[in-house]
């Protein structure tokens, strides 16, 4: 049983790893984190229709597209060079999910180029309420690969 | 024990087919627009129309070839006045008939506040500076022809390290020099070609930091008792919020004695071309108005500009036409807002305009109107790019705009040049200030005499 739980560590190896240390989790707090800001920065300008905001969430959801573009690719490696990895029931969830928020983010961060208060309402602050949603599902899938499946962790 | 994910990797590939389409649904063309439907009085405003790509298509610059020159139409003449200038923007014709050229480049570049403004800047400097520069602009050069053979024996350097220039007007011997952040006053004596004495502040005008639209128009009234003065917008749709719009996107009424000043009008995002209407007396400007709301939506205007009056910026557009962009609204304002005279047509940046007062052109030519458009960025199908006429009659528009002056794109849609400021020289020739071409066109009625009849 323990030589089996062992083995299955071992083939369940992250493949973009530094020393052993998988990429894809060390990058996902930043995109997660801009996508975040950028539903609370556009409800601040929803409430309150100061540029600023705007001008915030902008800079955000084009952050959070560029640093989420190099966590998935991160993810997409790991995901597509270990069989074992796409074996798991949480793994399509979590890839699929984050493709659909990545769509959404980029249709979003050109919503947000828009001028002035369409720039967020009504389109901008939906899609970024539903990318934070989609996040927290994904988040949570991605978090069952980690601690309950073990993937990219040591034996 | 394994799953097989067939089901949701096809659910992907669904999704992001939808998205494809959706992003090129959006983008489609203005083919089928009648761009012609926007000239004149009431022009035809379709609904307004947000993209996630905007529509943006610009014209590369690819400057005159040797031989090169504008297309006018049967009975007219074009040729190059002067060349090699650098940016020429404005034009203004002294009482002796030497011509001042007005050459300006953009302030520094803005201060970048959101990402988008990053690709935006380089779209800019694309489009206004590319191709043709050489050197230092930001002055004004002296072109004297005195025998009025389109020759000039004199071309010097009038007045050099302006700061970005744009309107000039002379009353007495005061020369008014409108850079983009204040009025300078020189002394001018006829026959000068040269100032040599270091001007006198006159009066502050808005510029930077930001100073979005930065060209300051500038005319005198008859009697050089006022000057009127265009100041720009320092947004598309008050993008940087209304506390960057302060005394902006409106005319300037300058009482010249005192260097007291008044908004004249308000609600006009980026005024230039002002100029008296020779019938009727009235300030007519022409006027650039917003972008991202569809390649057909704002048309630009030209307009008799009314003491008091509100012309919508950023609120609403023609009249009562709200943008939805801008908020907090402004419900008051947008009641009063007047719809202009005279719609030119979405994105043709109209940015110069005179009357043609003079006896050498055809008879329909007098009293009208000649119009620089300096050409679209924001739409597939580019507008403008060509001096337009729109005939007068008593004071008023009483017709169609015509195209003049044309073939400053060629028909891979690559530009020669670009019209900016018109004016008319003494012999009654019409002068093309072309920023990119760096040149400033004389067009000369062929039935014109050849030497001027003025004789200096």
């Amino acid at each position: 049983m323990a030589d089996q739980a062992l083995r299955s560590d071992e083939a369940l190896h992250s493949t973009a790893a530094i020393a052993r240390h998988p990429i894809h989790p060390m990058l996902v707090p930043f995109p997660i984190a801009c996508f975040v800001g950028t539903l609370l920065t556009d409800i601040a300008y929803w409430g309150t229709a100061n540029i600023m905001w705007a001008d915030f969430a902008a800079w955000l959801v084009s952050a959070g597209v560029i640093l989420g573009l190099l966590a998935a690719i991160a993810g997409a490696i790991d995901f597509f060079s270990n069989r074992l990895i796409r074996a798991q029931a949480s793994a399509w969830p979590h890839a699929i999910g984050n493709v659909v928020a990545m769509i959404l983010a980029i249709i979003n961060m050109f919503v947000h180029t828009h001028d002035g208060w369409t720039a967020v309402v009504p389109w901008g602050l939906a899609l970024s309420a539903i990318t934070v949603l989609i996040l927290l599902f994904t988040g949570w899938m991605g978090g069952s690969l980690v601690y309950r499946h073990r993937v990219g962790v040591a034996p | 024990m394994r799953r097989r994910g067939r089901f949701p990797s096809q659910c992907a590939a669904a999704l992001l087919c939808t998205c494809a389409l959706t992003l090129a649904g959006c983008s489609d063309g203005d083919n089928s627009f009648d761009t012609q439907s926007q000239v004149g009085p009431n022009p035809n405003l379709p609904e307004p129309q947000q993209y996630l790509f905007p529509p943006m298509h610009l014209a590369s610059v690819i400057g005159w070839k040797e031989g090169e020159k504008p297309t006018v139409p049967t009975g007219f003449k074009i040729e190059a006045l002067a060349t090699g200038l650098q940016h020429p923007r404005s034009l203004h014709v002294l009482p002796n008939g030497d011509i001042l050229v007005v050459e300006s480049k953009s302030p520094a570049v803005e201060p970048v506040t959101r990402p988008k403004e990053i690709v935006m800047h380089w779209i800019e400097s694309q489009v206004t500076s590319g191709g043709g520069d050489t050197g230092p602009s930001n002055r004004i050069t002296l072109l004297r022809d005195t025998n009025g053979d389109g020759k000039p024996e004199t071309q010097s350097v009038f007045l050099d390290h302006l700061s970005s220039p744009f309107g000039v007007a002379l009353v007495g011997s005061d020369l008014y020099v409108a850079n983009t952040d204040s009025i300078m006053r020189y002394k001018y004596s006829e026959g000068d070609t040269k100032i040599t004495e270091p001007g006198t502040p006159f009066l502050e005008l808005p510029g930077g930091p930001i100073d979005h639209h930065w060209t300051k128009d500038l005319v005198a009234n008859k009697d050089g008792s006022l000057l009127y003065v265009g100041v720009g917008s320092n947004s598309n749709a008050a993008e940087h919020g209304m506390e960057a719009e302060k005394n902006r996107a409106a005319i300037w009424e300058v009482d010249r004695a005192s260097g007291r000043w008044r908004i004249f009008a308000s609600g006009l995002r980026n005024p230039n071309g002002l100029t008296f209407e020779p019938q009727s007396g009235a300030l007519w400007a022409v006027i650039n108005e917003r972008d991202e709301l569809g390649p057909n939506l704002v048309p630009d205007y030209m307009t008799s500009v009314k003491d008091g009056a509100f012309y919508g910026w950023p609120y609403s557009y023609y009249g009562q036409h709200v943008d939805p962009r801008v908020k907090p609204q402004r419900p008051d304002l947008v009641q009063k807002a007047i719809a202009p005279d005279y719609a030119l047509s979405s994105h043709v940046a109209p940015l110069g305009m005179t009357f043609y007062a003079a006896d050498k052109f055809p008879e329909k030519y007098r009293g009208g109107a000649f119009v620089g458009e300096h050409g679209s960025w924001n739409r597939k199908q580019l507008n403008g790019y060509k001096v337009v006429f729109v005939p007068f009659r008593d004071g008023k528009p009483s017709g169609k705009a015509e195209d003049f002056v044309t073939g400053f794109v060629n028909d891979k849609d690559q530009a020669r040049g670009r019209p900016v400021g018109v004016a008319v020289d003494k012999t009654g020739a019409l002068l093309v200030a072309d920023d990119v071409g760096n040149t400033v066109w004389r067009v000369t009625a062929d039935t014109a005499p050849k030497v001027s009849s003025a004789g200096r």
